[in-house]
């Protein structure tokens, strides 16, 4: 759905940060939103680590760079990183493209598939979230 | 917030201390300069394809990644430079980069502003005087805590950040000094080395202390204390380290060395059904310039490809399309296995 000229899938789950996640089988997949995409400008650097890692819900696992900024990505839920999409190690801009789609970052095997619940949902909550963000984010 | 005023510290403490402050998760602005010289990169960046690593090894000069954005600067006591370290969600940080920059660039510009140098903020994140780039700052988010970074330019060697890069060839080398020379500019320049002269190192960290104590201060001065010189220990056995300044990033199909936001040295290297091409050009906001065509394919009458690359020059890079293709209809040009697409795939647009 479109909120205030962000495009925003309602059938998608979302952690704070403006990354989405959606379940795919048994694992998780996970990438940036259009309204952190948007924001970022051109990515330049995502960081890839090794599949197997450890995941904790709320800590960073990865870094993600646009702007001369270093970011950090924090893990949606708890579990372990299944797979990366290498495509962005020599391509980071497929984010930009398509953050949706070509542009999906990780695979995340979760502990407990029920996390998901505890993420933003639904189209009303999204709207309501996203709100909230685009008058935080105007602010100068 | 505390405040530590260092002068002239090693090489390593100059940035070792900000991300030791970071992981510390301690608030502070730090003022210094480094007593010698060094190349730092960017976390993301590859060390051995961006670096003569072999040239600074030979001159003695080291070479550090540091957690922060941006691309490989050669540093030196030419520069002073200014780190501040925000705890992460601080009500003091804009949720948008770019609010972030320009609220935080701005006692940088105050300060130029102060000396006579008619500085601006341009987004995102460069300070510049006459079009020229005179500041330099990256982000990185560390520990808990958001670290921003950058400098004052009193005075810089151009020739040793020119010599530093790892380049393609002389010829990119040359191009990447002139349009630096170009682009970026220093104290020394602006005022002249006489009027420069009387703004000392000590001069300047005073105004920038009361341009930065306007956003964050009162300010406690402090001197590094046994706990932060630990952490600094404790990350310098990491990073300062060969296996982390060498981890291996897959470079791209190009050489683009960035000069200031919008101005980027170019050399790209394109395979075709019809063979390789190569070009080296300029883009300067948003248009290219300098545009050189050399390669391994068929171009018959040959001398075209010097009409092209006028025909270039100056271009706005989202209308190279348009110009490649009233190029292939105006002219009597043959180029098996090279089409419009390709071009475009070296030129954008």
């Amino acid at each position: 759905m479109d909120i205030e000229g962000y495009n925003l899938p309602e059938d998608l789950y979302y952690e704070k940060d403006h990354y989405w996640v959606k379940a795919d089988g048994d694992l998780l997949v996970m990438g940036m939103n259009d309204f952190a995409q948007k924001l970022a400008g051109k990515i330049v650097f995502v960081q890839l680590p090794e599949p197997g890692k450890a995941l904790e819900a709320g800590k960073r696992f990865a870094k993600v760079e646009s702007g001369k900024w270093l970011g950090k990505v924090n893990a949606p839920v708890n579990g372990e990183l299944a797979d990366v999409n290498e495509e962005l190690e020599g391509n980071p801009g497929l984010i930009n493209e398509d953050c949706y789609g070509k542009g999906w970052m990780y695979k995340i095997k979760p502990d407990n598939q029920a996390d998901l619940g505890q993420l933003i949902h639904g189209a009303e909550a999204i709207r309501t979230w996203m709100l909230e963000e685009i008058a935080k984010f105007a602010k100068k | 917030m505390d405040l530590y005023l260092l002068g002239k510290v090693p090489w390593e403490d100059s940035q070792l201390i900000y991300h030791a402050m970071a992981e510390l998760g301690r608030e502070g602005l730090i003022l210094l300069s480094p007593a010698s010289p060094y190349v730092c990169i960017g976390f993301h960046q590859d060390a051995e394809h961006e670096v003569d690593l072999d040239f600074c090894r030979t001159n003695g000069i080291p070479v550090f990644r540091r957690d922060v954005g941006g691309g490989a600067v050669y540093l030196d006591g030419g520069q002073l430079f200014f780190q501040l370290v925000l705890p992460r969600g601080d009500a003091r940080i804009p949720a948008s980069k770019e609010a972030f920059y320009r609220k935080f660039l701005s006692p940088v510009v105050d300060v130029y502003r102060r000396l006579g140098i008619p500085a601006e903020y341009k987004p995102i994140n460069d300070v510049i005087a006459g079009g020229r780039k005179i500041s330099g700052s990256g982000v990185g988010e560390v520990g808990g805590c958001v670290v921003f970074v950058g400098n004052l330019i009193v005075d810089f060697n151009y020739g040793m950040m020119t010599r530093i890069l790892k380049v393609p060839d002389e010829k990119f080398r040359d191009k990447v000094h002139k349009t630096l020379t170009e682009n970026l500019s220093t104290i020394r320049r602006e005022l002249g080395e006489e009027r420069a002269a009387q703004w000392t190192e000590e001069r300047l960290n005073a105004l920038m202390i009361e341009a930065f104590g306007e956003l964050v201060g009162p300010f406690q001065p402090k001197t590094p204390d046994d706990a932060l010189r630990a952490k600094m220990d404790e990350l310098g056995s990491v990073m300062l380290a060969d296996a982390w300044l060498i981890q291996r990033r897959r470079p791209g199909a190009e050489r683009n060395v960035k000069i200031r936001s919008g101005v980027h040295v170019v050399q790209k290297v394109h395979k075709c059904r019809g063979g390789l091409i190569r070009a080296d050009f300029e883009v300067s906001d948003g248009r290219l310039a300098g545009v050189s065509i050399s390669g391994d394919f068929f171009c018959y009458p040959a001398k075209k490809i010097q009409h092209l690359e006028a025909e270039l020059e100056g271009r706005i890079v989202h209308e190279v399309r348009e110009a490649i293709e009233a190029f292939y209809a105006d002219n009597a040009l043959e180029t098996p296995g090279v089409g419009v697409g390709d071009w475009l795939a070296v030129f954008g647009g």
